[in-house]
Formats: structure tokens, sequence, C-alpha cells
């Protein structure tokens, strides 16, 4: 009889001891359900982050007894240091060519499956598939491909005349080559968002613009484009931060960020100094300083782009 | 989507991933190398053993281990096999969080840097100079050297392992030339004309016609890629240079005697045009394949010459490019964590002592490498070991270790990439050296 007077009353409510209105009600069931996930993330992030901070100011070494205050001499030895700006740039460059090919081969392969054509969720499949795979399977394979001694992309290029390139080992190529495998590999995530924003534009606009005689082209530059700015940033936006930290690719497709140093990123730099010369102080400084520039490029992303976004 | 909820929600994934890139350091940045776990034994005493022997010897050194468990059913023993980068970074860790292994291997490079952390245990006491079971005359000189820190006695040596040559002997012999070591060049312009009647183009012109095309190379004569590290120590050495000043205060690797060590191997590439350069190119493979007659590897090469029976390949000397003879060694070295004691300390100290014993050092010969004590040596078999007991004598004759220094890892970390700097061609020998020193010696400094 109980079982059945709940089920006539719907689900039990969140009873408390005092009272309070609906909005309080949902705003406390919402902190409980993220309760779990804000108490690991302070404790893993939150507290590791202000830890970091910390840490910047100390000349702190692992296994030493003292780890002597030291204020901003690691910053002021950072800002000093070629090699950093040298990973810096290379940073950026990668980032940069990296943002470009996956916005535009996502929001191409977003177009190319939301066709009603048939397979099309084999084909969203099969296009997502390579996001899955881990970093060192990607690494290996890029390595693999990449080869001047071996490698497929050589063996294919040697059928129209071309001489094996030493993809790796050039320093010019090494950063596009490195770029190439992440966007193979990484464009599934952007992909996913521009299927998501394609069909929440209204169809009525294009049968609109059908009506008005405009072509494929145009609906896709005066509709299509106009109304996907909000996902674009959004692509973009997580895409400089996700692509800032890169890290797995140049270190083993390249084996440590070659040749010599010309594939270090940032990331690279920051684990040379705090895991291979073991300068977990300097380390921080870096990770703190990496953190600060990439607020600074996504407060000018969202200043640039969302003055134009259509939401 | 309303403005407000995308831009809540897009601010919102840009605080966590940027909080993921200020939380590195709590992290192991590098991708985690997997660990190739092994249990073995039953035995009620239990003890960790963390090492870095990625290669086949790894697996001789397991095999042993299920031996010696067997004889001594009351230990059982988890074997980690960590790549070396990866445990040094573990077990700096595994010291700061108390979950460090029982037993570990390091390099005798690395003994300076655990000793003055304070974390290693005396070992003095094994030796039969402190009344324990090792011949300390059984030990060479040069090796005990590399275990001993501030007067005390740290580590009990499992080997040598170190720099030699494998060469194809169907190469050789197609091209005219001998196949017995004695017969190796002593000068660098020799080693130059060996390396480039070895090195054919695609119409099957060596290095030393004037018709050779040097963009079309399909047999190097050798390869400057593999641990282009320990290639310059040897040749630093063989040109009259060193690493330190003799009080250990001044990286000196960018001397006359460093520049000319370094611009030699880059002639090979650029000027000879004898070898690839060395980012890109695939050394083992490449030997693998036929594509490299002079492979400048190491002992722990045999294996894999063992099993490549398409390639008929034997090893020789390091090669000589400066007037001094020398070539680079390391020692795996067992150390014990201060600390440990009871029955875990007596059972580590009963695997290190039966891995040690004459006949079981001749058995991890098989890994290729050369075993540290001299009464070992000399039980090997020459139609079984040739190459361990060929270049363990030079070795013995004239090897040279890594400095020892506090920071000896991050020194030759820095050296490593500029190094590849000039070896790829990005910038000359003398700047790289140059930087190099400059960037080892703010290092040296802060240690």
């Amino acid at each position: 009889m109980s079982t059945m007077n709940q089920r006539l009353d719907g689900p039990r409510r969140l009873s408390l001891p005092f009272s309070v209105n609906l909005k309080t009600r949902e705003i406390i069931a919402a902190y409980i359900f993220l309760a779990p996930f804000l108490i690991f993330f302070s404790i893993f992030f939150v507290r590791a982050a202000i830890s970091s901070v910390s840490i910047s100011f100390h000349d702190w070494r692992l296994l030493r007894p003292s780890t002597p205050y030291v204020g901003l001499d690691n910053y002021i030895d950072l800002f000093d240091d070629d090699i950093w700006w040298a990973s810096v740039q290379h940073t950026v460059y990668f980032a940069v060519m990296t943002v470009t090919g996956t916005t535009i081969l996502g929001l191409a392969a977003a177009l190319a499956v939301t066709r009603p054509v048939r397979g099309q969720g084999f084909y969203r499949v099969l296009l997502y598939i390579p996001q899955l795979m881990s970093v060192g399977a990607i690494g290996l394979i890029w390595n693999w491909l990449l080869s001047g001694q071996f490698g497929v992309i050589n063996y294919l290029l040697s059928f129209f005349g071309v001489r094996p390139i030493n993809w790796l080992g050039d320093p010019n190529l090494v950063l596009p080559a490195l770029s190439l495998a992440t966007i193979w590999w990484t464009f599934g995530f952007p992909m996913l968002i521009f299927i998501a924003g394609l069909q929440g534009i209204p169809e009525h606009l294009y049968e609109a613009a059908k009506i008005d005689g405009a072509n494929g082209r145009q609906a896709f530059w005066y509709i299509t484009l106009p109304l996907l700015r909000p996902t674009i940033l959004f692509v973009t936006v997580t895409g400089v931060i996700g692509h800032f930290q890169v890290f797995g690719q140049p270190y083993i497709i390249t084996g440590g960020g070659g040749p010599g140093r010309a594939s270090w990123t940032v990331i690279i730099y920051l684990y040379q100094n705090a895991w291979v010369g073991f300068r977990m102080g300097y380390g921080a400084a870096v990770a703190v300083t990496i953190a600060l520039i990439m607020a600074i490029i996504t407060a000018f992303q969202f200043f640039v782009i969302s003055r134009r976004v259509e939401y | 989507m309303s403005k407000r909820s995308f831009s809540a929600l897009a601010l919102l994934a840009i605080l966590l991933l940027s909080f993921s890139v200020i939380s590195v350091q709590a992290q192991d940045a590098a991708p985690t190398a997997t660990p190739n776990v092994a249990e073995i034994g039953s035995g009620g005493t239990h003890i960790s053993f963390w090492n870095g022997l990625t290669g086949s010897d790894g697996v001789t050194l397991n095999e042993m281990l299920t031996q010696f468990a067997a004889e001594n059913p009351d230990v059982s023993v988890t074997v980690e096999i960590i790549a070396w980068n990866t445990l040094y970074q573990k077990l700096q860790t595994a010291f700061v969080a108390g979950t460090y292994p029982d037993v570990f291997m390091l390099h005798a490079s690395e003994v300076p840097q655990y000793a003055s952390f304070g974390v290693l245990r005396d070992m003095g006491d094994q030796y039969t100079s402190g009344g324990g079971w090792l011949p300390d005359e059984d030990i060479s000189a040069t090796t005990m050297s590399g275990m001993v820190y501030d007067g005390v006695t740290y580590g009990i040596p499992l080997d040598n392992h170190g720099r030699g040559l494998w060469i194809n002997k169907t190469m050789f012999e197609a091209a005219g030339l001998s196949t017995d070591p004695a017969t190796a060049p002593t000068t660098y312009e020799g080693w130059v004309e060996l390396f480039q009647k070895l090195t054919l183009d695609a119409n099957g012109n060596n290095a030393l016609s004037p018709d050779f095309d040097p963009a079309n190379v399909v047999q190097w004569g050798y390869t400057v890629g593999e641990w282009p590290n320990v290639n310059f120590l040897a040749a630093l050495y063989q040109n009259g240079g060193s690493f330190l000043s003799e009080d250990g205060s001044t990286i000196t690797i960018n001397s006359e005697a460093g520049i000319t060590a370094l611009q030699q191997a880059v002639d090979l590439v650029y000027t000879y045009h004898v070898s690839p350069p060395s980012a890109g190119f695939d050394t083992w493979q490449g030997f693998g394949a036929g594509t490299v007659a002079v492979l400048p590897t190491g002992t722990w090469y045999r294996n894999q010459s063992l099993l490549q029976s398409d390639i008929d390949s034997m090893a020789w000397p390091n090669w000589q490019w400066g007037p001094n003879q020398a070539t680079w060694f390391g020692t795996h070295t067992f150390m014990l964590p201060v600390g440990l004691e009871g029955e875990k300390l007596d059972a580590a100290l009963k695997l290190i002592q039966w891995v040690s014993q004459t006949e079981n050092q001749v058995i991890w010969a098989s890994s290729g490498q050369v075993p540290a004590r001299l009464s070992a040596q000399a039980a090997l078999n020459a139609e079984e070991y040739p190459s361990n007991i060929l270049l363990g004598q030079t070795f013995g004759a004239y090897g040279i270790q890594d400095p020892r220094t506090t920071v000896t890892q991050e020194l030759l970390s820095l050296m490593d990439a500029s190094l590849q700097e000039a070896l790829n061609g990005i910038k000359p020998a003398d700047q790289a050296l140059n930087e190099a020193a400059q960037l080892m010696q703010e290092a040296l400094d802060r240690a």
C-alpha cells in the first residue's frame, strides 16, 4: 500500500528540518549532487594548484630537507631563459596550427556527417575513433608513419618521385608533422561539438533562404557560420587550452622533444626541469606561468570573438 | 543556449583545464611507462625489487631470481622493471612518500645523488674489508670507486656495461675490409676512410667515389644517433679533454678537445656523408635491416645480434678518433634503503649475495653485460661470450665513466639536447657546446 502511495505521490522530495522555498531546495540539491566532484576537485586540483604557487617561491628539491624561500627568483630565472622563450614560441606555433586544423577539419567532418546519408552513425563513429586512442598509441603509430627510414608516408610519397623526407629530424618540419598527427587524433571532439551546434540551427532559416534563392555556399556563409560562432568560440578556446599543454606527442614521437630542442613545448620544458632536474620550485614557477599565459589568451579570445557571437 | 549559460559553461571548462596545468606539479607529467611486474616465489618473507632493466637483461635477471626463489623457498620477490628515467622519478617520490622498495638498482653515477640525500644503506659490511662475503679484490678499482661516496661504500656492483661496435661482416667483406678487430684504425682519418668505403649510394658508389650521391644513400657506414652523450664522452677523453675540472667545480666540455670531439661526429654527417643525422633514424632498425655497416652500441646488443640470424655480425672495440683510447662504461649496482631491517634486510642481502656469486655472475653474462666480479670475468667461455670478453677488456684497459656529481642526470640531460642540436645541423658544434656548458655550469653551481 505504501509503495502504491509513493508511486501516486511521485518521487520523494528532499525533506529539510527548516522551511525553504523551491529555488533554495533546488540549489541545495544541486550542491549535494556536485559535492563528490567538488570534494575530490578541491583535494586533488585546487589544493595542488595552491601548493604549486607556494612551491614556486622556494628552492624546492624533492629529497632535500631544506626548501629555502627565494621570492621571485624562479620567475626571474625563467624570464631570463632563452630555452623557455623558444619553448613558448614552439608551443604557440603548434597550438595555432593544430587549433586551426582541428577546427576546420572538425567543422568539415560535422557538415559531412550531419547530411542524411545511409550509414551516418557508422561514419560518425569512424571519424571519432582516433580521439579515443591513448597518446602512447598515437605516438607509436605516428612515429612509424613519419619515420624517415621505413615510414608509410615517405613510401606513399615515393610513388610521386619524392625522396625520403626526415620529418622528425628536420627542425623546420617537426612541429608541422606533430601538428598533423594531433589534428588527425583530436578533430573528433570539435566534430562532435559542431554536430551539436549544427543541430541547434533552426531548419526554417535554411528553408527561407532557399525560397529567397540562396545556394548552398551562401547558406553556409550567411546562416551556418554566423550561428555557429558560439560553438566556434568554445572549440577554439578549449582547443588552445588543450593544445597549449601538448606533451605526449612531441615527447613520444620524437623521443624527447627533438631534434635537439626543436619540439620542446612549455610542458616539456616544465617536465625537464621538474622531473629530470628535480627542480620542483622552478618547475612550479613554470606551471604557474603557463596557467597565467593561458588565462590571458583565453580572456583575449573571449574579448575578441564573443563581441560578435550571436546566441 | 542562453548567453549567460553559455558563458558559465565555457568559464567552467576553462577553469577545469587551467587547474589541470597548474596542478601538473603534483602529478607525473610524463607518460608513465608500464611497469613489468613479476611475482617470483611464494615464501613468507616478501621483498620488493625495482630495476630499470627493460631489455633482455631484465628477462635474464628474472630467470635468475626464479632460481634464487627455488633455492630459498622462504623468500618471495616482486620485481618491477621500470624504464630508467621513470625509475629515477619514481624512486624520489617513493622516498618522499615512504613507499620505497626493499631493494633497487641504480647506475653507479647515481650513487652521489642518492647518497647525498641520505637514503642509502652503508653496504661496507658486505665486503671482506668490512667483515662481509664479497672480496674487495674481486672488483676492479674503477668499478669499486663508483660504489663510494664520501668514504662510504653504498653499492654492490652487478656488472659493467658499456660501449663497443657491432659490425656487419658481410658488408666489410664486400668492401674488401678485414673483420679482424686488430686491424681497426687508430686515427680519426682512418675511421673516416673505413666508413667511406662502407657507405654506398643507390648506384653502388662508395663515399670515396667522385660519383657518390650523398642524397641517395642506401647503406650507411656509421650512425651517430645512438646515445650521443656517451659517444661524445669517449671522443672527448680520446682528444685529451675532460668533463669536469680536477676540483670538480667547473664544466670543461667546451674545451678545444671537446669542440674537436663533437665536430668529428658532425663531420661524419655533413662533410663525409657516412652517417645519417641523429634524429629520425632508428639505429638498431637500420642495422637489423642491413642499411648500417658499423653500429656503435653496447654490451647489451649481444642478444639482439643473436636474434638477427640474417645479419652476420660481431663485436669490435670502440673507435679511436683522438690520440688516446677511451670508451664509456657504467655499472648496474644493487642498493638498499637506509632503515631496512629484520627479515626483509636478511632476505634482501640474501638475494644480492646469491646473484653476486661467481657462478651466477657467469649466468648474468648471458644478458650481454660484463660481470662485475673479476673471477666471473675470468670464467667466461670465449666461444659463448666473445663480446663480453672483448668489450670487458676495453673497459678495464681504458674505460671511462659518467662524472660523479650530485646532479649528474641533470647535467647529462642538458648536454644531450645540445649535442643533438649540433648533430642535426641546428647549431655549430662550438655554439652548442658553449651553450651546454653554460647551462650545465649553472646546474652544477645550484647543487
